[in-house]
């Protein structure tokens, strides 16, 4: 999985060299960004079931026409599976805090998703206005501190321009 | 490969769960010690070449027989191919210990390694040999206890600030100990 420490691993092996100075100054780097990183990540996973309701039910408000008949949010199986997936999404932002990078979201969640949302005929935009909610829903330093509030957004951001 | 971080998404993917709490904890240890694992990793990979050559002719002088006629450190040829895969072990060795992680030395050096060794008939007791000294001179560098009586004149200290580095030390420990049981 794709980390700063793996990126620089593999750089260092396709060269057959030892890890370099420069190799451990980007390591370094790397760290001294990750207390906000894992701060973000522990806060997010302590409220994680709480984020992902407030997300959902933001969007199922904008877009009310998924609770009528034939459509994603109809039944309360299909609700399940709606809040299931916004949680899916925290899981994997959740994921990318700790390693550092986009690795989960992009192997996870963003590769195949297109089709899958296509074949199974589900509308991205309310997905787009969950996460779009939970942009807006964080708050320093009510939630969590700037710094480790900017890494989570930034993930959100990553997500929502993979689906639109 | 991966590294401690991506190891524990890895471990919590297969529970579906978010990563929170107490699992949290082992990799704020990672952050708060992580400039001692980067002083250690600079610290095997500044003495590579000294303790390959010096693990390489240790495990010859113990045993006089490889660079005989028919020995497998005889001619050069072959002890440069020694010498070579010496470094790669140890170059992972440092990969391992810079990622937290064992999976890149698994991965990349330790599969297969035992099947071809014994197909080109190499000798596994003198490879381990080779590789405790390795693993000796490794772990002497990270805590800087290495001495003048026994440097002799290569002798070389890193220099860093002493503290304590036993968690460290036995994880490097452990990534050679797993190079010894690939082999064995």
């Amino acid at each position: 999985m794709k980390s700063v420490v793996t990126t620089v691993i593999a750089a260092a092996d396709a060269a057959g060299r030892f890890p370099s100075s420069s190799d451990l100054e980007s390591v370094q780097g790397s760290i001294q960004r990750a207390g906000a990183r894992l701060e973000a990540a522990e806060k997010l996973a302590a409220n994680l079931d709480n984020v992902a309701k407030e997300a959902y039910d933001a969007c199922i408000k904008k877009y009310g026409y998924l609770n009528n008949a034939g459509e994603a949010n109809e039944t309360q199986v299909k609700k399940d599976k709606c809040l299931r997936d916004i949680k899916h999404y925290m899981r994997l932002i959740n994921y990318c805090l700790i390693v550092g990078g986009t690795g989960p979201l992009d192997e996870w969640g963003i590769a195949g998703g297109r089709e899958v949302y296509r074949a199974l005929d589900l509308p991205t935009a309310p997905y787009v206005e969950a996460l779009r909610f939970a942009r807006t829903r964080g708050c320093a330093p009510r939630d969590m501190s700037a710094q480790a509030l900017v890494e989570y957004n930034s993930l959100l951001d990553y997500t929502i321009n993979s689906l639109s | 490969m991966l590294d401690s971080f991506s190891r524990a998404v890895v471990t919590a993917d297969a529970k579906t769960a978010a990563i929170g709490g107490a699992d949290l904890n082992a990799l704020k240890g990672f952050i708060a010690e992580g400039n001692k694992r980067l002083d250690a990793v600079n610290a095997i990979a500044s003495n590579a070449s000294c303790a390959v050559s010096d693990a390489v002719s240790g495990m010859i002088c113990e045993n006089q027989g490889l660079i005989q006629a028919g020995g497998n450190c005889y001619p050069n040829r072959r002890m440069a191919a020694c010498l070579r895969d010496a470094e790669i072990v140890l170059r992972y060795v440092t990969y391992a210990l810079l990622a937290g992680d064992a999976s890149v030395l698994d991965d990349r050096c330790l599969n297969g390694l035992k099947e071809t060794y014994a197909a080109l008939g190499v000798p596994t007791t003198s490879t381990i040999r080779a590789v405790q000294i390795m693993k000796a001179a490794s772990l002497a560098h990270i805590n800087d206890t290495n001495t003048e009586a026994n440097g002799g004149k290569r002798f070389n200290q890193m220099g860093s600030v002493k503290g304590d580095c036993s968690a460290l030390t036995s994880e490097a420990a452990s990534y050679f100990d797993r190079v010894i049981s690939a082999l064995s």
